[in-house]
Parts: C-alpha cells; structure tokens; sequence
C-alpha cells in the first residue's frame, strides 16, 4: 500500500471517529433540551406560585387587621364606658358592694389588657411585609435562573419571543435581599448609633 | 407634636395600615398615605405636610430616590423625614443620611420606638 493511500485512509478513520463524536455530542445536546425546556416551563410555575402565597398571605393579613381594629375599639369603648360609669355613680357606690367593685375593675382589667393584646398582635403583623420581602427575593432568583435558560434555549438556536423576554425583564420587584423577621432592638440600638456618629461626621 | 400632619410612604398596604394604626394610638390624626416615591411627590404638590415616614424599597421610586427629590427643593430642606426600613447595613444608613434622612427605624419597630423616634426627629430639627 503506498503511503498516500495509507494517509488517506488514516484520514477517513479520523473523520469518521470525529462524525460519531459529534453525533454523540448532538444526542447529548437533545438529550438536555427537554429538560431545560422542562425547567424553562416550571421556573414561571414556581414564580407564580410564590406571588399566588404572598397575595394571599396579604389577604388573610388584612382580615386579621380588620379583626384585630374591631377588637381595639370595641375595648377602647368598653374602657370609655366604665370610665364614664365610674364617674356617674356616687363615690360611695361601691363601699358596701365588695362583690360588684370586683367584677368592676375585672371588667376595666379585661377590656384594657385586651386592647393590649389586641396591638400586640398587630404589631407582630409586620412578619407580612418581611416575609413578601422575602419571597419577592426568591422570585426575583427565579428571574434570574428564567433568564439563563433563555440564554441556554437561544444557544441551542431556539428563539425566545420578545413578548417571553419583556415578560421576565418588565417584573419589577423592591425588596431586601437581608430582610429579617427578628427582635430589632439590638439591630436599633446599632442604627442610634451609626446615626449620632453619621450626623456628627456630616457637621463636621 | 399632635398636630403633625404626617405623610407616610410604603408599598406595603399592611405596613401602611400598621403604620397608621400606630400613629393613631399615638394620638396623630392627620395621616395621608402614598404607595411609593412618586405618589408621594405626587401628594406633596398637593399638600403641605410637615412630617414624612416612608419606606426604602419601593418600586417605581424608592425611599432613598424620593428623600434626595425632596431635599432637592428649597422648601422642603427642613422636613423631618423618618425612614422604616428593613436595612440596617451601616452603608445603607449612611446613604440613607447623605440623602436627607433626619432618623431611622428598623422593621419590625416597636411603637414605643415609633414614637420616641418622631419626637426626636422633631427636637433634632427645632
């Protein structure tokens, strides 16, 4: 066998090991694409769901406000009246009455630590906006990894309508990556001092 | 300090609400409530406030957007303005006092410290 044809067959292996290789590497190729379609499809899901949670945890928190401002005012009145009751009667009312000035100042004790209560309760309501925060956080990720896939989609040579891209870009979310649903007084005392120290490096 | 007349910023209807409910128990009734930034521009062309709490992250125009808006006109160089927030990374209080920001609150706030910060802000400024 001269030596031109054993180069040309040489060759001819060469290029038919590269032929399979790249096949392989296409099977491979298409072998990843459902899944990535698979993900491109649930990532929106999952944004959704998590805007589905934060709307309705909105919702259940403003039924509790409701509640919550019924039971404020129906104890603030209920302080106004015995107040208002107390200073009716004459001041001897209750001296020989043990029993009803009992059940008296057990009713001004209810109504007021109810009311306490009752704002305590809507303080701790600030969990809502915290959480939202944090949720609006996790979506924005979602964003993120949605407009990856995009990326990955374009590069198989896939198009990505405009309408699909805008709809990634166009959400528009205002949180705090750090956001924290936590006692905030050491964090305040923190903060008092930061601003002193702020406001004095300001003046100077 | 009763008779403030308060605009309070937040995207958040319930911490709009909260923040309301705290400032009514305070005794402050006077309350206008702005969605973000720039409904809050918005009211204050319409109507003098003398006190403003608002929020950082807002979408349209934040917290930190609207303070420097705000100092940008003459008028309102010595508006106290309170900011609630979640932040409370030392640059981020910096920023917010470059901006304009008389005080700062950080969420979840108690109202004590509500309080205690609106009378403050008030003295640092008098």
């Amino acid at each position: 066998m001269s030596e031109t044809v054993m180069v040309s067959s040489k060759i001819h292996e060469e290029i038919r090991e590269l032929t399979q290789s790249v096949d392989r590497m296409a099977e491979a190729f298409r072998t990843l694409q459902s899944p990535i379609e698979e993900s491109r499809k649930q990532v929106p899901e999952a944004t959704m769901q998590l805007e589905r949670i934060n709307k309705q945890t909105e919702e259940a928190t403003h039924r509790v406000l409701d509640m919550v401002e019924q039971i404020t005012n129906d104890a603030g009145n209920m302080i106004q009246d015995l107040k208002a009751l107390r200073k009716a009667l004459p001041a001897t009312y209750f001296k020989n009455r043990s029993k009803v000035r009992d059940v008296f100042e057990h009713m001004e004790k209810v109504a007021s630590s109810s009311q306490e209560n009752a704002f305590a309760i809507m303080d701790t309501l600030q969990f809502q906006d915290i959480t939202a925060q944090q949720m609006d956080h996790t979506a924005h990720l979602l964003d993120e990894v949605e407009t990856k896939l995009h990326s990955i989609k374009g590069l198989f040579g896939e198009e990505i309508s405009d309408e699909q891209e805008e709809m990634v870009i166009s959400k528009k979310r205002a949180f705090d990556p750090n956001a924290r649903y936590q006692d905030s007084s050491e964090s305040q005392l923190q903060v008092d001092k930061l601003i002193e120290s702020a406001r004095n490096g300001l003046q100077k | 300090m009763v008779d403030l007349k308060i605009l309070a910023v937040d995207d958040s209807p319930t911490m709009r609400r909260i923040i309301i409910n705290t400032l009514k128990r305070a005794g402050f009734t006077d309350i206008t409530e702005a969605t973000d930034g720039k409904d809050a521009l918005a009211k204050m062309k319409v109507d003098n406030f003398n006190f403003v709490i608002t929020d950082w992250n807002m979408p349209e125009m934040n917290g930190l957007e609207f303070v420097s808006n705000v100092r940008k006109s003459s008028e309102y160089k010595k508006l106290p303005i309170l900011m609630v927030t979640t932040r409370s990374v030392k640059d981020d209080i910096i920023e917010a006092m470059k901006a304009g920001v008389n005080n700062y609150i950080v969420k979840p706030f108690t109202p004590d410290t509500l309080k205690e910060k609106i009378s403050q802000t008030i003295e640092s400024i008098s």
